[in-house]
């Protein structure tokens, strides 16, 4: 029938029932594409709808295959009118999927993709929205990087964008944030890189003034200084992540000529026993800083 | 256990050659729509192994040319499919292993060139195909496609390049797009589609390390890497990782002996093949690259593999090196 250029309702149908059985087939994506445009000038709301219906089952089902998740951002492109209410319900859509696997890397990408049209519709950011989306699926799971990720893409656009009203009060309740979560789970990476992430990134050097923030960096240290003393009398081994993140620390600190005692060639020695599979790393670090 | 665990050579090649013999049921046509990736997969697994002579050149070469989409002037997955940047690669790199592009034929040679080209768009970010799917998956595929056939030029490099490094993030990882997480698939694209561009000095010796950083953090304890924080290991990663650290050089950051052994511990002792973790079912995906990741680690005299192009060295050693003089 495709070779035929045969676009019909009957066709149309028919590309249903094949794409159930095997939504991998881009090529029946890419014939179904073409009926519904070709057919576009008689077609009403109530069949775009029917479509994303037919699309949501097929996620469901097939939530990591990436032809259905681009046939649903084909059909809300067409979709004849621009009512912010259409993608209000992808929202929902999204918020339910990542319900579900917190974690789905398309899931995210979409939802980056809706709150754009969104916003470009309405006129209006959703920052602030999003910011507290990240908060809760953080504290959720605190092992959430997705949501890690998107709180880095956030706050460094409400910086940019001047949302944020007094922003030495919202980078001091941030670190505070950052030293609860890290004393909830010292073991897991997604918060000790957003951790790496914020303390050297523009924002918050921009907006602290010298003292403030080396302030900020020494209560950090300290912070984990503590952690891995606790981390050591109960197990009697050092936590890896506070080495890396107080070397990073230290660099910083000597940069400001702010460094009193420096231990990073004894973190890099430790880090090498403690955390062998990255040993060469390390012995790399090691060499970089004599 | 552990010890003992060697690569079953003959085991895999035989199980890429009974791929192919399995042709008339259901599940071959579940897949069709990855035919021609699975020949690149499987070729270059055999090449891995030193057996390219377990596919027949002339039918594979036959049946490269049978996907041909003469409508768009590219390669599909499968004949009476439709052209897309990912197969169109997978052709290209089957016809430079057996180093016969000059089946092409200028006339095909000239549309294919132009399909390409014409799927980049104006932030130099490249679509799959019409429909406008944009990732940097495709941007990789589109500059190693051109730089196979010694088609590049600064008007694709340039805008290119400038798209890749917009899609670096602040964790040292590189996402789908401006903007998306880290995930180690992409950290091979964008490093691979820099590398192949000869842009990766546009990257400062901090985003280096911090590259290799986010990579090497990718290993977990069993051995195997996985492509996120918090996610469960893949033999695939293997590759993605792997070939970057390889092309910042940086390989040995993380530990060859554990990872070879989460490798081997995925390989089916029966009927041959690698899975994604062990116990589970084998495919030829994660079986080419099991094979090629032992290949950079230097594994038991394995046929050197090229980490930027996922093809033997030997073939890649022959391709025109951008900027062209
Ligand atoms: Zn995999």
């Amino acid at each position: 029938m495709r070779d035929e250029k045969i676009y019909s309702i009957e066709a149309l149908k028919k590309t249903s029932e094949l794409l159930k059985k095997n939504p991998e087939f881009n090529a029946i994506w890419n014939y179904r594409r073409d009926i519904i445009a070709s057919l576009a000038s008689e077609l009403e709301i109530p069949f775009w709808d029917k479509e994303l219906v037919f699309v949501m089952m097929l996620l469901k089902d097939y939530p990591k295959v990436y032809w259905i998740w681009n046939h649903r951002l084909w059909v809300l492109k067409h979709y004849p009118t621009s009512s912010p209410k259409v993608w209000q319900t992808e929202l929902a859509v999204v918020n339910k999927l990542l319900e579900q696997d917190a974690r789905n890397y398309h899931g995210w990408h979409y939802r980056r993709i809706v709150v754009g049209n969104i916003e470009s519709i309405t006129n209006k950011s959703l920052d602030k929205e999003e910011f507290e989306y990240t908060t809760i699926k953080i504290n959720n799971n605190i092992s959430n990087y997705s949501a890690w990720h998107q709180r880095v893409q956030i706050i460094s656009r409400m910086f940019q964008k001047g949302e944020v009203g007094n922003q030495k009060e919202y980078i001091r309740t941030e670190i505070s944030y950052i030293i609860n979560a890290m004393f909830t789970d010292a073991e897991d990476q997604s918060v000790w890189f957003y951790i790496k992430w914020f303390i050297k990134n523009d924002i918050v050097c921009k907006t602290l003034d010298e003292q403030e923030y080396l302030k900020m960096l020494k209560d950090l240290r300290e912070n984990i200084l503590l952690i891995n003393n606790d981390e050591i009398e109960f197990s009697g081994k050092q936590n890896i992540w506070c080495l890396k993140i107080l070397l990073v620390l230290e660099d910083i600190l000597e940069e400001k000529e702010a460094l009193t005692e420096r231990s990073s060639e004894q973190y890099l020695v430790q880090l090498i026993d403690a955390d062998p599979l990255r040993k060469n790393r390390y012995l790399h670090l090691l060499e970089q800083h004599k | 256990m552990s010890g003992s665990l060697t690569l079953l050579k003959e085991k895999h090649i035989r199980y890429i050659e009974s791929l192919d013999t399995k042709k008339h049921n259901f599940e071959y046509w579940l897949t069709e729509h990855l035919r021609l990736n699975g020949i690149y997969w499987g070729l270059t697994a055999l090449c891995v192994l030193d057996s390219p002579e377990t596919f027949v050149k002339e039918e594979v070469i036959s049946f490269v040319l049978s996907c041909w989409d003469d409508k768009y002037g590219a390669f599909a997955p499968f004949p009476r499919h439709d052209a897309h940047l990912l197969t169109t690669l997978s052709a290209v790199q089957i016809l430079a292993t057996y180093d016969a592009l000059d089946v092409l034929g200028k006339d095909r040679k000239v549309r294919l060139i132009s399909f390409i080209r014409g799927n980049q768009l104006e932030d130099g970010s490249f679509q799959g195909d019409r429909f406008g799917e944009v990732d940097t998956r495709f941007v990789y595929t589109a500059l190693s496609a051109l730089s196979i056939l010694g088609e590049l030029t600064s008007e694709v490099v340039d805008p290119a390049v400038d798209f890749v490094l917009k899609c670096y993030n602040f964790d040292g990882g590189f996402g789908l797009c401006p903007n998306a997480e880290s995930h180690a698939a992409q950290a091979f694209t964008c490093l691979g589609a820099l590398a192949i561009a000869n842009k990766l000095d546009m990257l400062s010796d901090d985003q280096l390390e911090e590259i290799g950083w986010w990579l090497c953090e990718r290993q977990l304890p069993e051995g195997g890497l996985n492509g996120r924080p918090s996610k469960l290991p893949d033999v695939c990663y293997s590759w993605w990782v792997l070939s970057s650290l390889a092309i910042i050089g940086r390989l040995d950051w993380i530990n060859y002996e554990k990872l070879t052994e989460f490798i081997l511990k995925c390989q089916d002792e029966k009927k041959g093949g690698i899975s994604d973790r062990p116990e589970n079912e084998v495919d030829v995906f994660h079986t080419v690259f099991g094979v090629a990741g032992l290949s950079l680690m230097g594994y038991d005299n394995l046929v050197p593999i090229d980490p930027i192009y996922c093809m033997p060295k030997s073939v890649t050693s022959k391709f025109k090196k951008y900027p062209y003089k």
